[in-house]
């Protein structure tokens, strides 16, 4: 699988898919425009204001107070004005990150390098329409053509080429020359008091604060300034061969849907405690507990007592006796209970097993008989037999042309039920 | 700075720049002044305390291959942002890296993450890149070793190396402590001229903090003294500064006064407070020596700044070729042509190669031809 990847941003700032060609320029910086980093500590800077004064405009003799914006780390107790960063005006976008010095120098280096290999790019078009043209003898224009790709076409050793053009005549393009950098004679010797003086250690930078900042690398605290924060990134993935999303992250977290189509609850019938009479050790006693049907169609339920080797069957306390015949369940009828005029249905419950019925749920015994006399909860498991119909899954044209209801498929669970301590 | 990215000249999007060292890799975007990120070359797995590191030479394969690619991997979505499908990449390399390394690395690229092409750059000849000169004598001081390459005219000397491994990782192991002590090191280091008849007076101890709870003290008579053994010489009166004036001998004649004049010092380890100062004396004091004063004419050395710290410089010359749209194309190794020969060309394989394919440094081979390392194929 192989990766496509999107921003998102620290501080949930509006962010815009880079798939397009965005020329945002703190985007592509692949730093937020608002928040910074604590350049001690990496956490992320809070802006604090104060009130302080400053003359009013018109007036210079009277004084008001103006809100005035630092940054402040809330982890490390580093301010902006620990640097000597000057309190801004406005609480966001007025703190720049400084520059760094040899920009212009770099900028135009770059500049005089493309000329140069502008030209390389022109000769070896050249070279090349020459070479077509020309019919030489197979042997002679191997020697000469492979001696010339050889000379020409050395990435490690770029800078030969290059610089072996000269500007042809006729070409009227501004050259742009370069001074060489000069070197020194003498270099800065270490200061003379570095032998004596004792180093405070909270002035100087650890080498992690120090490559934070690349472009500077400040040996002192006092030189540390603040950078915007790093952007995180959250990658969607596809599958190689099908292009197929495989998995894709929303641009903001309030914006997930749950997708979750199978969710249990709304599948299998739920069992419920509805009454417990008092349990005593090896008396049957009879349990009230409640079936629901969660789907609109009709259910069929079957109770069986485990097995003797199950192994789910751990916690069991008691013997269960679960009524042998189906029970069927009436279908989840949102309208039912504005609906007067509806039919009851008739199931012809046997009223040993079905205490009551009520739409889609019905009431039945069970019968347990506690074995364990010890004090805690009398637990009792028992295995549910359903069938369950997929309504979600595609339903396929079959090839009879009629439309197929799903397939029932059985499902069978485990239940345990935990009745509660003995009566005393 | 921002720099508009995905507009270049051609049209292309910016190229990336990774420069993989042994201790710290610096990565970033062509065109851009520095490096956006430096971070140690380790992964951490889960379970493990120690981070294991990323470059290793004696590993075999499959081990280096799944490194390499969790690393990368971590560069490219947690650090860089960018799809790695779109983006050419420029590696900046050392000279003497074995071909087993660049070619699992390359594997890496090409096949795990599918970049459109991967050109290998030297960091000596890329370090000239940033000061616009043709010529200089370049010494790379980074953590497991020190090399020395004069580039004269734009074309590496390659017979003329020099490499000792001095850098960062040796001062590691004289230390009790690791990289705490390094850390210490760089931000404390003294320096004093040894040769002087007693020693100074040591400096100040420092009571640097562990953790919050433990306390490290470090005797200053540490910190003044581990440096030396960058400049102390061994039994082949080798040291960081001789390996300059060796390089030297070893260049042509009308060369070295052009050299001589144009020194340039990157790597991190040279980053060290009063490091510049104290080898430009050593070279001064070595010169006088008989074994250089004969051979050697001109005893002027003066050394360059490049417009950037040393640790970035490489990646800066990287960066600025990167950026060359018009070239970088046509000078990296594709990804169909890698798919196709199933290797990229290396500067000391001699076997030759069809005509469509890229040389790497040098002319040629050079007839005369040391080897660090046994280069397996």
């Amino acid at each position: 699988m192989h990766a496509e990847s999107f921003f998102f941003c620290c501080c949930l700032w509006k962010c815009v898919c880079v798939r397009r060609r965005s020329t945002v320029a703190s985007l592509l910086r692949r730093r937020c425009a608002n928040c910074f980093d604590c350049p001690c500590c990496m956490h992320t800077l809070s802006t604090r204001a104060t009130n302080i004064p400053a003359p009013l405009a018109d007036d210079p003799t009277k004084t008001t107070m103006k809100k005035a914006y630092y940054l402040a780390c809330g982890f490390c107790r580093w301010t902006s004005r620990d640097v000597g960063m000057a309190d801004k005006s406005v609480a966001s976008g007025g703190w720049q990150e400084p520059e760094n010095p040899h920009a212009q120098r770099i900028s135009k280096l770059i500049e005089y390098y493309q000329q140069l290999a502008h030209r390389e790019k022109q000769e070896r078009d050249r070279k090349k329409m020459a070479r077509r043209r020309q019919c030489m003898p197979l042997a002679f224009s191997e020697k000469y053509g492979l001696g010339t790709r050889l000379q020409r076409q050395r990435p490690g050793a770029p800078i030969s080429a290059l610089a072996g053009l000269s500007l042809k005549e006729g070409e009227d393009q501004k050259e742009i020359t370069i001074e060489p950098a000069q070197a020194l004679d003498e270099v800065e010797p270490l200061p003379e008091d570095c032998y004596t003086r004792p180093i405070s250690l909270p002035e100087v930078t650890t080498l992690r604060q120090r490559l934070l900042q690349p472009d500077f690398q400040p040996a002192g605290a006092s030189q540390l300034h603040p950078r915007h924060k790093h952007l995180l990134m959250k990658r969607s993935l596809r599958c190689r061969k099908c292009e197929h999303n495989l998995s894709k992250p929303e641009f903001n977290p309030t914006s997930i849907k749950f997708k979750i189509q199978l969710v249990a609850v709304s599948y299998i019938p739920e069992v419920r405690i509805m009454s417990i009479p008092n349990l005593r050790h090896t008396k049957e006693s009879q349990v009230l507990l409640t079936l629901t049907n969660p789907v609109e169609n009709v259910t069929h339920v079957t109770l069986a007592a485990c097995e003797e080797e199950d192994p789910d069957d751990v916690n069991s306390t008691a013997k269960v006796l679960v009524p042998s015949k189906e029970l069927v369940l009436a279908g989840k009828d949102a309208a039912a209970e504005y609906d007067e005029l509806a039919e009851p249905q008739d199931f012809q419950d046997d009223p040993d097993i079905v205490a009551f019925r009520k739409s889609n749920k019905i009431g039945f015994f069970i019968k347990v008989i506690p074995q364990k006399e010890d004090d805690s909860d009398v637990t009792v498991t028992f295995r549910m037999r359903h069938d369950f119909r997929n309504l979600t899954a595609p339903v396929r044209p079959s090839e009879d042309g009629g439309d197929a209801a799903p397939e029932a498929i059985w499902l069978t669970h485990h239940v345990e039920l935990r009745l509660g301590p003995l009566a005393p | 700075m921002p720099i508009f990215d995905g507009l270049g000249s051609g049209g292309e999007k910016t190229a990336i720049v990774i420069d993989l060292g042994a201790a710290y890799t610096k990565c970033g975007f062509a065109g851009e002044t520095g490096p956006r990120f430096i971070i140690p070359s380790e992964i951490r797995k889960p379970g493990q305390q120690q981070a294991t590191k990323v470059v290793q030479y004696n590993i075999n394969t499959e081990e280096l291959y799944a490194i390499l690619k969790e690393f990368i991997h971590i560069l490219y979505f947690r650090h860089l942002l960018v799809n790695p499908r779109d983006r050419r990449v420029v590696i900046i390399e050392s000279i003497l890296c074995p071909s087993h390394f660049r070619e699992t690395l390359t594997k890496v690229f090409f096949k795990q993450f599918e970049v459109p092409s991967v050109l290998f750059a030297p960091s000596h000849l890329m370090a000239i890149m940033t000061l616009g000169i043709n010529s200089a004598l370049v010494m790379d001081c980074g953590y497991t070793e020190t090399l020395v390459l004069p580039i004269y005219e734009c074309t590496p000397i390659l017979p003329a190396w020099e490499a000792l491994p001095l850098g960062g990782k040796a001062i590691h192991k004289t230390c009790f402590v690791s990289d705490l002590q390094r850390g210490l090191q760089i931000q404390e280091a003294k320096f004093n001229l040894e040769g002087t008849a007693e020693r100074p007076a040591p400096p100040p101890d420092v009571d640097y903090p562990l953790d919050g709870e433990k306390i490290l003290h470090v005797k200053g008579s540490i910190r003044d003294s581990v440096m030396e053994i960058l400049f102390e010489q061994d039994n082949e009166e080798k040291s960081v500064a001789s390996m300059i004036l060796d390089a030297l001998v070893k260049c042509p004649i009308d060369t070295r006064k052009v050299l001589s004049e144009n020194l340039v010092v990157i790597g991190g380890t040279a980053m060290l407070p009063g490091f510049l100062h104290r080898l430009l004396a050593e070279i001064r004091l070595l010169v006088e020596k008989p074994k250089y004063s004969d051979v050697l004419a001109s005893k002027n050395f003066r050394i360059h700044s490049p417009p950037a710290k040393p640790s970035c410089t490489a990646w800066l010359g990287g960066a600025i070729f990167g950026a060359l749209q018009d070239i970088l194309g046509s000078r990296s190794v594709s990804r169909d042509h890698y798919n196709q020969t199933g290797r990229i060309p290396d500067w000391c394989c001699l076997s030759s190669p069809p005509p469509e394919s890229f040389y790497e440094a040098g002319k040629t081979p050079p007839p005369l031809m040391k080897r660090a390392y046994s280069m397996e194929k």
